[in-house]
């Protein structure tokens, strides 16, 4: 049941053209997502996105990306090769009739491309032209080759994680990038802010303009405390396994749960989490000294003695029991714990199914549907963000988006 | 960056945000919409309980950091901490730029009445309280929708209002345990998770919650209606969680972590190797056999590179565990940035895994964009602000919104918003300070 208040649809009327790569499909399908129109202009290859895998079948072809299906919903795709000089006068006509252009991949490519919009913006001043690059479109590293992997190392985010290092203090295994295209999902994010803040200047002032995303800054916006560290004290911060980076290493927190599942459990200083987890210990019939004089005197004497024996409380009470049964104990107590959820394990969670997170798109060459995560927000009965369509297929829309170059 | 565009219109001019957020993953919102030109009002109030916690979490500014001065002075990693001095948190700093703030009792009835007041000539109002706290005080949705029947009305907790779990509790690390992305980063199984070094999830809800507070501002501009906005840190994960859970749809197989390796697409060598010196790190992606035969030319073409079992891609990816051990081998004296730079050359994608002294003091595009932004603070002085990442032509981003200073200390525009914005006397005000009201 959507609401009269509902996102979903708060965008429509928006048109965006997208041309380009994996670095733009996710900013312009969160805008989908909220009721634009968003038709991707594709050569006769098709988009680079379409040949990443995984597939959905063996033959690997440009219909079967899954990496295409996930950022591309709610899409439709004309074939158009933008860089033909032919295409000009259909690119003009599609141009006067949408909001923005959104334009991704390498420096040069958007860079050559970005001459054509310059002009084409001068009799729309409505337009908005968004580019979506790997540094941004000036600056002596304008044009370096970056993949994802190596956004994350020069955007800082690998540094800060990966595991502790060993007894010595040095590390044995390397930064880890957490998560693959996390990059595009920072530069697609920030590009989606900067076209809604776009919007909203067009409403007020008419005018349209050029975005400049920059994905190297987008990844830099994402390190917490580590500039901050550094630039007020000095201090540089050392990843540590599953937790947050810190100038010195904290204390270990991944156990595995009775069924062999990693869970996150900590304490936090509150109170309030000390009670929880004595009424914990009482509950699941573990003996423990928590709440007793001799306690409290020895938080007195020693306190880091105390949370060594807090902490060893935690973990035994994280081995007898199922990280399910855990979980749910822990939260009815109001400790913020959890078990380390492979990601499919939350398809068929009653939270979710009640919350409406996974939207059910219909894919009718496989004959099923697959459930997709479509929102982040709820209105309170359904969800903001509206998915309903399967990514398209290559050229799928071409004769729709020519009748209107026509009309 | 604040220069050239002060005289410009801002693109969320005249909308005013009541903050009642705190921690990271509300006032992350916030900080893009005073980017942006909105009024935003930061509100907290004046006990343990009541103040952003993220005013506790160090680094803090060095003792002898003063309003007139600031990072020229020095920094210091010995600085007194908070001791009772709410003001000088680097990483609050760093968080609310660009805001007002104020302090207000919303445990006294005349506190809330003077927030409903706020409320009515407000555009949004943004919270992170525990699920159901706004209601216990009369302040849900639901009460101000009735003021104000414009409001916009934003929540942020871990797993959302409404739901199965609307009772449990999270921290950014909880949700992203739950929803998949902890155990997505790390080395192949057995090898633990590896996680993230931060709380990812604290983060993403802000831009996502900036995107939708846009759209609804838009859409109450054009139309003159608010909405309700009850985000989950938990579904913000989900949505990052990339083709995992479609790849089982499909195969059944439980997903797998992969390290730094690309299992997706043609690609190997695909990972992260060690140079000289102390924790020195350099990520190399190897996308073609061309680039492959390009690297051996740069190794000087030892015997090891040449062999048949390296020569193609399939072929690369079956010894990918030896094939690391060999290149770690030639990277593991060689100085990371004269590495990078020798591999961009040839055309490789490579780049230094660069920690916060490589990306704060040498990092030449950073600089050349003005990432870093300097900004004022009332106390401790003049710092750098991390910037935001895209250029805007006509309607740029000003990390120092409407105030054009950094954070603001706690309670520090009382004056000017319920004098000037809300219109109480001066007798007002100080009979209100007077009740422990403000």
């Amino acid at each position: 049941m959507k609401s009269e208040l509902n996102l979903g649809t708060s965008l429509e009327g928006i048109t965006i053209l997208e041309i380009g790569d994996q670095m733009g499909d996710y900013a312009s399908m969160l805008l989908a997502g909220l009721g634009a129109e968003v038709v991707k202009l594709e050569p006769r290859e098709g988009s680079p996105s379409r040949g990443i895998g995984p597939f959905a079948s063996d033959t690997h072809d440009r219909e079967q990306s899954l990496f295409f299906w996930r950022y591309n919903l709610n899409k439709k795709s004309a074939m158009l090769d933008v860089d033909d000089p032919s295409a000009r006068r259909a690119l003009s006509t599609l141009a006067s009739k949408a909001d923005i252009v959104l334009l991704s991949g390498e420096y040069e490519t958007v860079a050559r491309r970005l001459e054509l919009w310059r002009k084409i913006a001068e009799d729309n001043p409505r337009l908005i032209v968004c580019t979506i690059t790997p540094f941004g479109l000036d600056g002596p590293h304008r044009a370096l080759k970056t993949t994802d992997l190596v956004q994350m190392a020069l955007g800082g985010i690998m540094a800060v994680c990966g595991y502790d290092p060993n007894k010595d203090g040095a590390y044995d295994t390397p930064p880890i990038a957490p998560a693959m295209w996390h990059s595009y999902h920072l530069g697609g994010e920030y590009a989606a802010v900067a076209m809604m803040a776009a919007i909203n200047f067009r409403e007020l002032s008419g005018e349209g303009q050029f975005i400049d995303v920059s994905v190297h800054e987008a990844v830099n916006t994402c390190t917490e405390v580590a500039i901050p560290t550094y630039v007020y004290s000095g201090l540089v911060v050392k990843r540590q396994t599953a937790r947050h980076a810190a100038p010195n290493i904290t204390h270990a927190r991944l156990t595995k749960s009775a069924d062999g599942i990693f869970m996150l459990a900590s304490l936090s200083p509150f109170e309030r989490e000390q009670r929880a987890l004595a009424q914990l210990a009482d509950e699941v019939g573990i003996a423990h000294v928590l709440g007793t004089p001799e306690f409290a005197q020895l938080e007195k004497d020693d306190h880091v003695a105390a949370a060594i024996y807090r902490n060893d409380l935690l973990e035994q009470l994280v081995e007898s029991l199922p990280a399910d049964d855990l979980f749910h104990r822990a939260q009815k107590l109001g400790l913020a714990w959890s078990p380390i959820r492979r990601p499919e394990q939350n398809l068929d969670d009653p939270h979710f199914a009640a919350r409406g997170s996974f939207a059910t798109i219909h894919h009718p060459e496989l004959g099923r549907d697959l459930r997709y995560p479509g929102t982040v927000a709820s209105d309170g009965h359904a969800p903001h963000f509206s998915y309903t369509r399967r990514a398209p297929r290559l050229g799928e829309h071409t004769d729709e988006v020519l009748r209107r170059v026509k009309s | 960056m604040s220069e050239a565009n002060s005289n410009g219109k801002r693109a969320l001019e005249g909308v005013r945000v009541l903050d009642l957020t705190w921690l990271q993953v509300g006032p992350q919102a916030t900080r893009l919409l005073a980017t942006f030109g909105a009024q935003v009002i930061r509100i907290e109030w004046r006990e343990r309980k009541a103040i952003d916690f993220i005013r506790y979490v160090p680094p803090f500014a060095p003792d002898h950091a003063t309003a007139d001065g600031g990072r020229s002075q020095g920094i210091s990693p010995r600085g007194h901490g908070i001791r009772g001095n709410y003001d000088r948190a680097g990483y609050f700093n760093n968080t609310n730029p660009g805001k007002y703030g104020i302090t207000l009792n919303l445990n006294h009835s005349k506190g809330r009445d003077l927030l409903r007041r706020m409320v009515r000539e407000a555009n949004v109002i943004c919270e992170n309280f525990s699920p159901g706290q706004m209601d216990k005080w009369g302040l849900g949705y639901e009460d101000l929708r009735k003021l104000n029947p414009r409001i916009i009305y934003i929540q942020t907790t871990g797993v959302g209002k409404a739901g199965t779990y609307k009772d449990y509790v999270s921290y950014g690390p909880t949700a992203q345990a739950f929803s998949g992305l902890t155990f997505l980063s790390g080395l192949p199984e057995p090898q633990p998770p590896a996680g993230w070094g931060y709380s990812y999830l604290d983060h993403s809800p802000g831009y996502f919650g900036a995107i939708m507070l846009m759209a609804a501002i838009r859409r109450q501009r054009l139309s003159g209606v608010g909405c309700y906005i009850d985000m989950s840190q938990s579904e913000t994960g989900l949505m990052l969680s990339g083709t995992s859970m479609l790849e089982h749809q499909l195969t059944g197989k439980p997903t797998a972590r992969y390290g730094n390796r690309m299992p997706y697409l043609d690609w190997s060598p695909h990972g992260a190797y060690r140079c000289s010196g102390d924790d020195n790190w350099i990520a190399i992606s190897i996308q073609s056999d061309e680039q492959w035969r390009a690297l051996v030319e740069e190794m000087g073409s030892p015997e090891w590179a040449r062999a048949a079992r390296f020569a193609t891609i399939a072929s690369r990816k079956q010894h990918e565990d030896d094939l690391d051990a060999k290149l770690t081998a030639y990277t593991k004296g060689r100085e990371r940035y004269d590495l990078m730079n020798r591999l961009q050359a040839r055309g490789i994608a490579a780049g230094v895994v660069q920690k916060a002294p490589d990306r704060f003091d040498n990092d030449p595009q950073l600089k050349a964009r003005g990432y870093y932004v300097d900004l004022p603070h009332s106390d401790i002085g003049t710092w750098p602000i991390e910037g935001f990442p895209a250029k805007l032509s006509r309607s740029p981003a000003n990390i120092g919104g409407e105030t054009n200073r950094a954070a603001p200390k706690l309670g520090e525009d009382n004056d000017f918003v319920y004098g000037k914005l809300v219109g109480l006397s001066d007798a007002e005000m100080a009979s209100l300070r007077e009740e422990e009201v403000i």
